[in-house]
């Protein structure tokens, strides 16, 4: 049975038990404020279960490969590694500093988690959730994101204005980049480019992983946070402007400016492209803006405070868990 | 609360803080009351980031830009030398009759928070009511873990409540005899 499916019908909508569902994408939303976790249904457009995740949850990152979703709680210093299909808690851990991000390495079978407070990241197995190893960072590293190819990790080390990269082979640093002012959130743009936002000047900037060159920096809105890609372009969210800045990855210019919800956050986008999801922080929702006309379509209430920091959308292919 | 009061509360604190650091766990606080006065009277008063005079424990105040964006303005707490707090002005919509700022310099010892940012909001209710919200947004004062308790999340939260409440008090007291 289709994972989501499964999680559907047993859960919580038992009238859907014998009907077909069709294919579609999830959201897996922290809450940090209420210390749960909404799981919304982005084709219903409804938040179809919350969940407790004590320790006022903030990174969230999806292993479709497995099946699981891991939470970052700070304020308990916890891991936790849930089955999508149940949402169920299947490990966790307390980790001794900040926690804060998490990133996952589907094909190494590893987790990556950076630590605010003592420069470094954690490398845990991703079953067990028993440390493996620690990465050196710049101060204060929040995102993370890696590679498609799953080739390199970078990491947005607030404090240190710079992006590490390191090789996933070898473990090994192979880049520090400076950045903008206090780069936060940080994605792997389809280009094959690290997109990390600068929530301190306003911009995000553009380096290449293999070379560790900065190769452009796009004005956005005040206090960037996360990007997403879609259509050909990237979407940020401003914290403080209330909006998403639009930008063309081809000449990094900004084509348009959408209002959200206050304190957009978290973004993420559906596996065919066409939506982008922004967690409202104030406004305990998330926007839905459909990537292809650059227009808000509508809204999903979540629990206080929704972060959804990292990757947070997961789509059922119907082929259950492997 | 009486601005001696919170005055006592704010130099309570004693601990340095960072400038650009903060905790893992950003506070939300939205407060709100009903005003005797309809909507335009009340942002008659308020709406004037220049002028804050309506609070209780703000004695003086100086700012330039009047209500553009990145106007600035430095309140005084309590006394014309009293500590101060520097916010700067990054929304503003007459017709909405609501602005947004963020503060740009406190000591922990004055307001035990950091990265804060705040709205206030006047919604009309009828011909004679309207209702002020004010919400803010920031992490506590102590950036690192293991907060002490007076720069803790609690504390952030009272702290900025006490303000608010102090501000909104004033305001019904203000209309209340319309």
């Amino acid at each position: 049975m289709p994972a989501i499916e499964r999680f559907l019908s047993l859960a919580f909508i038992p009238a859907l038990a014998a009907t077909p569902v069709a294919a579609g994408d999830f959201a897996f939303v922290t809450n940090q404020n209420s210390s749960d976790l909404s799981i919304l249904d982005l084709d219903a457009r409804t938040e179809v279960k919350r969940i407790e995740v004590p320790g006022k949850p903030a990174g969230i990152s999806v292993d479709e490969a497995h099946g699981w979703f891991f939470t970052v709680s700070p304020d308990s210093k916890t891991v936790r590694r849930f089955d999508i299909a149940t949402a169920t808690e299947q490990s966790e851990t307390t980790l001794d500093g900040g926690p804060i991000g998490v990133a996952v390495d589907g094909a190494g079978g590893r987790i990556f988690v950076s630590d605010w407070y003592n420069a470094r990241i954690w490398v845990l197995d991703a079953e067990t959730l028993e440390q493996r190893g620690t990465l050196e960072t710049g101060s204060a590293p929040a995102g993370m994101a890696v590679a498609a190819d799953g080739s390199w990790l970078a990491s947005a080390d607030r404090d240190a204005n710079r992006v590490s990269v390191f090789d996933l082979t070898t473990l090994e640093l192979r880049h520090a980049i400076t950045v903008g002012e206090r780069p936060f959130g940080i994605s792997a743009g389809p280009d094959g480019m690290i997109y990390a936002a600068n929530v301190g000047s306003n911009s995000v900037t553009v380096a290449d992983p293999a070379t560790g060159q900065v190769t452009g920096t796009v004005e956005v809105g005040e206090r960037p946070y996360g990007i997403a890609f879609a259509q050909g372009a990237g979407f940020v969210t401003n914290q403080y402007g209330d909006t998403v800045s639009v930008f063309g990855l081809d000449d990094l210019a900004v084509e348009a400016t959408l209002d959200v919800g206050e304190y957009p956050e978290g973004i993420d986008v559906t596996e065919d492209g066409r939506t982008i999801v922004v967690a409202n922080w104030f406004s305990n929702s998330v926007s839905l803006i459909d990537a292809a006309s650059r227009t808000v379509t509508g809204e999903i209430g979540t629990g206080d405070g929704p972060r959804a920091f990292g990757h947070f959308i997961a789509r059922d292919h119907g082929e259950g868990r492997p | 609360m009486r601005p001696t009061r919170l005055l006592a509360i704010l130099f309570a604190l004693l601990v340095p803080g960072l400038a650009l650091a903060h905790g893992p766990t950003r506070q939300k606080v939205t407060l709100e009351a009903e005003v005797a006065a309809p909507a335009s009277e009340v942002w008659a008063v308020i709406g004037n980031f220049q002028d804050m005079s309506w609070h209780p424990a703000v004695a003086a105040s100086e700012g330039e830009g009047g209500n553009a964006i990145d106007a600035t303005r430095v309140l005084h707490l309590g006394a014309p030398d009293g500590p101060t707090i520097s916010e700067i002005l990054y929304k503003y919509d007459a017709d909405k009759m609501s602005y947004s700022y963020r503060i740009t310099d406190v000591a922990v010892e004055v307001l035990p928070v950091t990265n804060y940012s705040s709205h206030l909001t006047v919604k009309p209710v009828d011909d004679t009511h309207s209702i002020v919200e004010w919400r803010g947004a920031f992490y506590r004062g102590y950036p690192n873990n293991d907060p002490p308790p007076e720069l803790n999340d609690e504390a952030a939260i009272a702290a900025v409540t006490g303000v608010y409440k102090a501000g909104l008090d004033a305001l019904v007291a203000r209309f209340a005899s319309n």
